[in-house]
């Protein structure tokens, strides 16, 4: 007993002796990675549409692009990334021991998750909340219009209450039907149980894509609750941090713009002052990130934009078939607002 | 085992780093029993020294909140007007807690300059102004008409960007500086002005016009403001961050400073969250778990402090547009405070 718990302590501090320099030294993820030559991702083990692995074990999704997009703005190649597929409990020691250079693992960011823990957000990459699903026969298409319909929801959630909530004050009257479990409310409203259905949209558009009825099923743009998804990097580490922020910037400023990985390279010629700063025909924002200064053109270029990561990840090219709603762009009715890139 | 040494290693890793991210600025506010918030001060609306002699502001509102979630007193602030040239100076240099100054936020300020972005209070950018007299309620209805714009500006840029992109005419009326732009418009020159909107409500403002003119709800460009802290000092980062949040999270939850001692008794977790009943936020914030509900009783929610600064209860009239709520078409969204 008391051996073991020594040799436990000495590889433990054997481990922080190793791992100082990514997390402790003042010395930036930023160095490590780029001696490194490859950025180390913590995602989730599978999450049709954020990551998941194919058979030839190559990963695919939302949250792996990010990770990519992250490769090609720090060493000039997306394909530079090593996954670390996490279990809930492990992912945020996982960050703060330095086993990975950041989290992209489809984690709500919260104010107890920013403050505590050795970690920060560093930015959102999908609103997830509760939304709704119906049947498109129905021809439903914003929930105002589910006044006096039954709907199919699982019992003691935080999504009975919030339910409940949106509709009493709008004065509409619904009629919840409760479950015991996701499972048989996921059975009773596809055997025709319920107007529709309530749960996070993207678990609601995995179950859809599971069963394989996108068809004859759709989520409704609307959310009524908050489970913003987003990177998060290990406390201190502020020029890693802006790093990945910018990055995921860079993929939006790349939609707003109308630079995609097709056009890129026309877009090098272009007059708009932001679209030759964003792919550093005009110099300053890679010196100031301390990357090369085509570190969003090398997104672009390999990952492509928001816009481009989404459809093919979780949108309308996707089994998900998710709209853009609240992930729009700012411009366009959502909150994808990349902040200016001068 | 591997399970075990990794927990022991987050442990030590955790004990170590607190000395690097030790919580310097809120040690040094409570210490001194006063915030010391670097603003432009004048700029109305935003943070002005009134003719009472009083700071006011959304900016002003926001150092407040920051001063009640620190020192449960919303009072205790001590302000310092920093020029554009010298503000992010002031900063690094320890002069000033944090700048509530009109900055906009970029990449190279964030990345380059030792600071820090913490959150977006005020979503800016190029707006339109029109007599109310014309009747035109939106951008699109401006199609066909003479639109003032300064020469040589990203405004014009923008301007031609927007109409082209939707296929729509107008007629741009140059003019060589802003004070001949103004001129121009206030002359009835053109159907409709457009610069950043601060710009045009101060044009507005300054000559006493405010009642006969209507700035449409769109903005074009990004100027997005807010404060910014030094680099390094994370635990002070988040409490301004969060300390907007807390005001955007109370106009959602519709807790105002008329019913916040009701609210203690609501039955909605995330009120009782937000509020401290139950407890949590505070201790992760290093704050007293009172801290959000200090804000939202002596400073206000976020609509409050629009309202009575920049929005309808104010000389400036702004729309909220996209500093609206998220569920509300705009792009105002506190992160869950749990």
């Amino acid at each position: 007993m008391h051996a073991t718990k020594r040799v436990l302590l000495s590889l433990a501090a054997a481990s922080v002796i190793s791992a100082l320099p990514a997390a402790a030294q003042n010395k930036s993820t930023l160095e490590v990675v780029k001696q490194r030559g490859q950025v180390i991702c913590g995602v989730n083990v599978g999450l049709g549409g954020f990551s998941l692995p194919d058979s030839q074990g190559k990963w695919a999704g939302l949250d792996v692009d990010m990770c990519a997009a992250v490769a090609a703005a720090v060493l000039g190649d997306a394909t530079k990334t090593k996954f670390v597929p996490l279990s809930a409990q492990q992912r945020f020691t996982a960050l703060q021991s330095g086993e990975i250079d950041m989290l992209v693992r489809n984690s709500t960011v919260t104010l107890e998750r920013d403050a505590g823990l050795g970690i920060q957000f560093t930015g959102i990459n999908f609103y997830d909340g509760q939304g709704f699903m119906v049947a498109k026969k129905s021809s439903v298409k914003k929930l105002a219009e589910l006044a006096d319909a039954t709907i199919c929801v699982a019992q003691g959630t935080t999504h009975e209450f919030n339910m409940a909530g949106y509709f009493r004050s709008r004065n509409l009257a619904i009629k919840p039907v409760v479950y015991e479990n996701q499972e048989q409310m996921y059975q009773a409203f596809f055997g025709g149980r319920c107007d529709a259905m309530t749960q996070d949209s993207s678990a609601l558009a995995s179950a859809l894509a599971t069963r394989n009825k996108q068809a004859d099923y759709t989520v409704l743009p609307e959310l009524i609750s908050k489970e913003p998804l987003g990177p998060f990097v290990r406390r201190g580490d502020d020029v890693w941090a802006a790093v990945v922020r910018w990055s995921l910037y860079a993929m939006m400023e790349g939609e707003e713009k109308g630079v995609t990985k097709a056009n890129v390279d026309e877009q090098l010629k272009s007059s708009d002052p932001l679209v030759l700063r964003l792919l550093g025909v005009k110099e300053g924002n890679g010196k100031a990130l301390g990357l090369d200064e085509k570190w969003a053109y090398n997104i672009i270029k390999q990952v492509g934009n928001y816009s481009e990561s989404f459809e093919r990840n979780v949108g309308m090219e996707s089994p998900l078939k998710l709209q853009r709603g609240i992930n729009a762009l700012w411009t366009k009715g959502g909150l994808m607002y990349p902040l200016p890139l001068r | 085992m591997a399970a075990l040494s990794r927990t022991v290693l987050a442990f030590a890793l955790v004990l170590f780093a607190l000395p690097a991210a030790a919580q310097k600025t809120l040690d040094a506010v409570k210490k001194r029993g006063e915030l010391v918030c670097g603003v432009t001060g004048t700029v109305p609306g935003f943070s002005f020294f009134n003719a009472v002699q009083e700071w006011e502001g959304l900016d002003v509102e926001l150092c407040r909140a920051v001063a009640a979630a620190t020192l449960g007193s919303s009072s205790k602030v001590k302000f310092v007007r920093l020029t554009p040239q010298r503000r992010f100076e002031a900063l690094a240099a320890g002069e000033v807690d944090m700048l509530a100054s009109n900055a906009t936020f970029t990449l190279q300020r964030e990345a380059g300059l030792s600071l820090q972005i913490a959150v977006v209070n005020f979503y800016d950018g190029q707006a339109f102004v029109v007599p109310k007299s014309l009747g035109v309620k939106n951008l699109a209805a401006l199609s066909g008409s003479g639109i003032c714009v300064t020469a040589g500006t990203t405004h014009e840029d923008n301007l031609a960007g927007w109409f082209r992109a939707r296929r729509l005419d107008y007629v741009p009326i140059v003019l060589l500086s802003q004070e001949a732009m103004y001129e121009a418009f206030f002359a009835s020159r053109c159907a409709a002005v457009t610069e950043d909107s601060a710009s045009l409500a101060l044009a507005i403002v300054r000559r006493g016009v405010a009642a006969d003119y209507f700035m449409l709800p769109e903005i074009i460009s990004k100027e997005p403001l807010g404060p910014y802290v030094r680099r390094g000092d994370e635990a002070w980062l988040d409490i301004v961050r969060w300390t907007q949040y807390a005001m955007v999270e109370a106009e959602e939850l519709e807790v105002t400073s008329a019913n916040v001692d009701e609210q203690l008794r609501s039955n909605d977790p995330a009120v009782q969250r937000l509020l401290g009943v139950r407890a949590g936020n505070g201790k992760a914030l290093g704050l007293d778990e009172k801290w959000a509900f200090n804000i939202v009783s002596q400073v206000g929610n976020y609509s409050e402090s629009y309202e009575r600064n920049v929005g309808m209860n104010s000389p400036l009239k702004f729309a909220r547009g996209i500093n609206a709520l998220w569920n509300k078409g705009g792009l105002m969204y506190a992160p869950p405070m749990r």
